[in-house]
């Protein structure tokens, strides 16, 4: 579903991501994770172009991304994102939020938008929240909020970037617990986190990155319980 | 005795050469500056042009000032790596010229050579007020660009995200922030083009102040006609600056919780 070929990219003189190849299978739950500074969330950024790659091509659903002749908006309807700060607007209510995308870009009547809203809604038990702005929920909120955005775009795949490295602890739970629930149902996911339990549990494989390359990669039992590389076991052991 | 001839009898006197007492010489120069010949009507014709001219620079101004921001912004914000598209750069070094330029000289220089050198008609008021746009443009410009600038920038990132194209995230999501952010700033800009009207005299403009400054001339007193003028001007920037602020409260909504 997502081929990436090649990929570089650099910010001035400094090389993030060192010319690294990878494919992501429809349906599967990648996990991605490394210590801070490894290019994982700008791996992530660059699969729906939010970073611009310097070199390498990225294809998705057959269509190469990285021609600058593609019009990045609609690869983009298909690709949700759901970042660390939630990004909500904050002069808009939850409902409009949530409808805002599918009604400007024409992918659903405003009726259609906001039942769908309302579904969506009540399936992370926010319903009540429709008319609240965000400034009055709690971070768990948010993020399920923002989850819920993404996915009134009806997306194919879930680009999560460390969606709950800015909550609280006590909220992280909560917003584990919708993704384990958007896994269930069969959404394409890639993932960069901290949280180790969701890898284990969730994932279907685990990339281990540093230093701009991939490192590692295994499907979670076998990840955790051997990992090959010293620079891994080093990350894990100070992680877990 | 009605106040006409109270005036004319102690004018009598002080034309004479006779002493008055303070509040009696108080009396003619003020019946003098405001009622004589009906002269309240000039301050009102002079403050309905200075109100005029105001809401018009300001029109022109927030339109090319939202014009030059957004097009610089749009410039700044063109994706690295990618060939920048040629025909913003240009516009982009003109509107920074004249960005520069109208900041970088006096406002009453510019009106001079907007009513002396460029357009040499005698329509001064007209021409004042498109100096001021002019002028005011620039300002603004550099406030919307601010705003502009100041919203996360996950907030576009999050527009674009969800597939919105640039202009639609802008129009929805970036502007309506930056508009809240930038009220005050823009209120401020607003008071200031407000009072600078009173330079619009300079060229013969003929408003507030050119009509104080006229009536003080000829009577050879300029208390009066300058303080009445100062009072209408403090005026009009109480009952604004209370308005902007009601404004601000009900934009400030959604950040209640």
């Amino acid at each position: 579903m997502i081929d990436v070929k090649n990929l570089s990219k650099s910010f001035g003189d400094h090389l993030v991501l060192d010319n690294l190849s990878e494919h992501i299978e429809e349906g599967e739950k990648v996990v991605i994770i490394g210590p801070s500074g490894s290019g994982k969330s700008t791996f992530l950024r660059c699969l729906n172009l939010l970073e611009t790659p310097t070199a390498g091509t990225i294809t998705f659903d057959g269509t190469v991304i990285t021609d600058p002749k593609v019009d990045i908006d609609s690869v983009r309807r298909k690709m949700g994102m759901v970042f660390q700060h939630f990004n909500l607007f904050p002069n808009m209510t939850v409902r409009r939020n949530i409808t805002l995308a599918p009604i400007r870009t024409g992918l659903m009547k405003k009726e259609e938008a906001e039942a769908e809203a309302e579904k969506l809604l009540r399936r992370v038990g926010l319903q009540d929240k429709a008319d609240a702005y965000p400034a009055q929920l709690s971070g768990g909120q948010k993020q399920r909020i923002a989850i819920v955005r993404a996915m009134a775009m009806r997306p194919k795949v879930m680009l999560f970037d460390e969606p709950t490295s800015a909550l609280d602890p006590e909220m992280v739970g909560e917003v584990l617990e919708v993704m384990k629930e958007l896994a269930r149902e069969g959404m394409t996911m890639v993932v960069v986190t901290h949280e180790m339990g969701f890898a284990r549990e969730v994932g279907t494989r685990v990339l281990f990155m540093d230093g701009g390359h991939i490192l590692e990669q295994n499907e979670p039992q076998a990840f955790f319980a051997h990992p090959r590389e010293q620079r891994t076991v080093d990350f894990l052991s100070k992680v877990l | 005795m009605d106040l006409a001839q109270l005036y004319e009898t102690w004018k009598a006197i002080s034309v004479s050469g006779g002493d008055l007492t303070w509040w009696q010489d108080f009396f003619v120069k003020f019946y003098q500056a405001f009622i004589e010949a009906d002269r309240w009507q000039q301050y009102l014709e002079g403050t309905g042009t200075t109100l005029v001219a105001t809401a018009l620079a300001l029109l022109m101004g927030v339109i090319l000032g939202v014009l030059v921001a957004m097009v610089r912004t749009a410039h700044d914000q063109q994706r690295p790596g990618r060939r920048k598209n040629p025909v913003l750069g240009v516009v982009n070094a003109v509107f920074k010229v004249y960005v520069t330029v109208i900041r970088g000289t006096p406002m009453m220089l510019q009106l001079l050579i907007w009513a002396f050198v460029v357009f040499k008609s005698r329509q001064y008021t007209l021409v004042g007020i498109f100096g001021l746009g002019i002028n005011s443009g620039a300002y603004v410009s550099e406030i919307i660009r601010g705003g502009l600038m100041a919203v996360d920038g996950g907030q576009m990132e999050a527009g674009r995200s969800l597939g919105l194209n640039y202009l639609d995230t802008m129009r929805f999501i970036v502007v309506p922030q930056a508009f809240k952010a930038i009220l005050p700033s823009l209120g401020n800009e607003f008071i200031i083009l407000l009072k600078d009207t009173s330079l619009l005299s300079v060229i013969s403009g003929q408003e507030l102040m050119y009509f104080a400054q006229a009536i003080g001339t000829r009577n050879y007193a300029m208390m009066f006609p300058l303080f009445g003028a100062a009072c209408i001007y403090l005026v009009l920037v109480i009952i604004f600056s209370w308005l902007l602020g009601k404004l601000e409260r009900r934009l400030r909504q959604s950040d209640r919780r």
